[in-house]
């Protein structure tokens, strides 16, 4: 029986109410931010900063997932709209207690006019996160070379995102569509999923 | 009544701390420390091309070669100390430095929050037991255990179970574990540092670590301040 939006609602916040070790998001936000000034310092380059702070989402991301697994018991989900619901209900809510809502499309219409593939599963389908609020932007504004460099501040979440999914075998492109920080609407996170990845035996295993 | 409006004021001005998982923090450190080690290696050997070309275009002497045994460092590899080989001992310095920076930025501007509603401080002293309890409590959820001073400037802290490294565990054995704490723990003296230095007490604050997850940070001060 499929898992209503409301009921990962429900389960998002009793995980976060069950978390008794937190810590002030300002500390959090402090420290995100002196270390992209500083990786801005030694790169002198806003796309590698952008690179860098992906990759670093990348290996917080691969051990946040097992954490979150942990915690969650919840078990695989169903298809990709599924995992939309549950990263945007459970997995920002119960690490940052904020709630994106979230938008899902399916693949591109194929050129030649077969039947229509199912909407969510299947490559190429992707959500859209629309975050209200953002822990790691909090005292933030950026200087003008920042926004002309193409500086995404907050691409540490794309990372983690990517990492995340990757170990429960989705193969997946994560990419910052508008921010608030560069003058934008809205901050939004597009996820596509690029493929599922077949499980790997390690090797030497039998 | 006057309950609900004067109520809903005063969450306006002073809502509720926000929070996030302690574990997302502990990850994201993790990840500042190897991000650090680096970009510091990037920043460096772009800073050494800089000074290869100067001399190249001959703008700058070549650097001297340094004294012989000056320090005896067993872990840097026959390092020439002007340029910046990077050894092992190198390399720890610019993460270090970093770390430092960085947490003198988060000390700096936490302290400002907290200290938004007290009284002026009245002494060194004063602001020590600040650090104590007010920070201590809002960063690492507890109070320091021990405050020594010599009254002369020189505060120990002791902390006997300091949260940053409570957790810290290495598959090569407690030596590394002890290795890698040190370095993790010099954010968190950067914090201390940069709130006293906010607060208008400019010292230096090292931190020492005998056995884990005991830690112990001596503050000095400027004499009457």
């Amino acid at each position: 029986m499929a898992t209503t939006s409301k009921q990962y609602k429900a389960i998002g916040e009793d995980l976060w109410k069950s978390r008794t070790d937190k810590i002030n998001s300002e500390l959090f936000a402090l420290t995100y931010g002196a270390l992209v000034v500083q990786l801005i310092q030694d790169y002198e380059d806003y796309a590698e900063v952008n690179k860098q702070l992906e990759k670093m989402g990348y290996n917080i991301g691969t051990r946040l997932i097992e954490d979150f697994l942990a915690r969650s018991s919840l078990g695989r989900c169903s298809d990709f709209r599924e995992v939309g619901e549950v990263v945007a209900k459970v997995g920002f809510k119960s690490f940052l207690n904020i709630t994106p809502t979230v938008a899902h499309s399916g693949p591109p219409p194929p050129s030649r006019p077969t039947s229509t593939a199912q909407q969510s599963g299947v490559p190429g389908s992707s959500f859209i996160l629309t975050l209200d609020e953002n822990p790691l932007a909090e005292f933030v504004e950026l200087p003008d070379e920042a926004l002309e460099g193409g500086l995404w501040f907050s691409n540490v979440l794309c990372g983690v995102l990517r990492g995340a999914l990757e170990m429960v075998q989705m193969q997946v492109q994560v990419e910052f569509l508008s921010d608030v920080l560069r003058g934008d609407e809205s901050t939004e996170i597009r996820v596509t999923l690029l493929k599922y990845l077949e499980e790997e035996v390690p090797v030497g295993d039998d | 009544m006057q309950a609900a409006p004067a109520s809903a004021l005063s969450v306006l001005a002073d809502p509720p701390a926000r929070m996030v998982d302690s574990a997302v923090m502990d990850y994201l450190l993790i990840e500042v420390v190897n991000a650090l080690r680096v970009s510091s290696a990037v920043a460096s050997a772009r800073a050494k091309k800089i000074e290869c070309d100067m001399v190249e275009a001959g703008l700058v002497l070549p650097p001297a070669p340094a004294p012989p045994a000056k320090q005896h460092n067993p872990r840097d590899s026959a390092s020439n100390t002007s340029s910046k080989v990077s050894g092992s001992g190198d390399e720890d310095e610019g993460v270090r430095s970093r770390l430092e920076a960085i947490g003198m930025h988060v000390g700096g501007n936490f302290a400002e929050r907290l200290c938004r509603d007290r009284p002026l401080f009245s002494d060194s002293l004063d602001v020590i037991k600040f650090v104590c309890k007010d920070l201590w409590v809002s960063c690492w959820d507890k109070q320091v255990d021990n405050l020594r001073t010599n009254h002369r400037g020189v505060y120990v802290l002791q902390d006997n179970a300091f949260k940053p490294i409570a957790r810290i565990s290495s598959w090569e054995g407690r030596q590394e574990a002890l290795k890698q704490a040190k370095l993790y723990v010099v954010l968190p003296a950067g914090i201390i540092r940069g709130a006293l230095s906010r607060i208008g007490f400019h010292g230096t604050v090292v931190p020492e670590i005998t056995t884990l997850p005991q830690c112990t940070f001596q503050i000095k001060l400027p004499k009457n301040t």
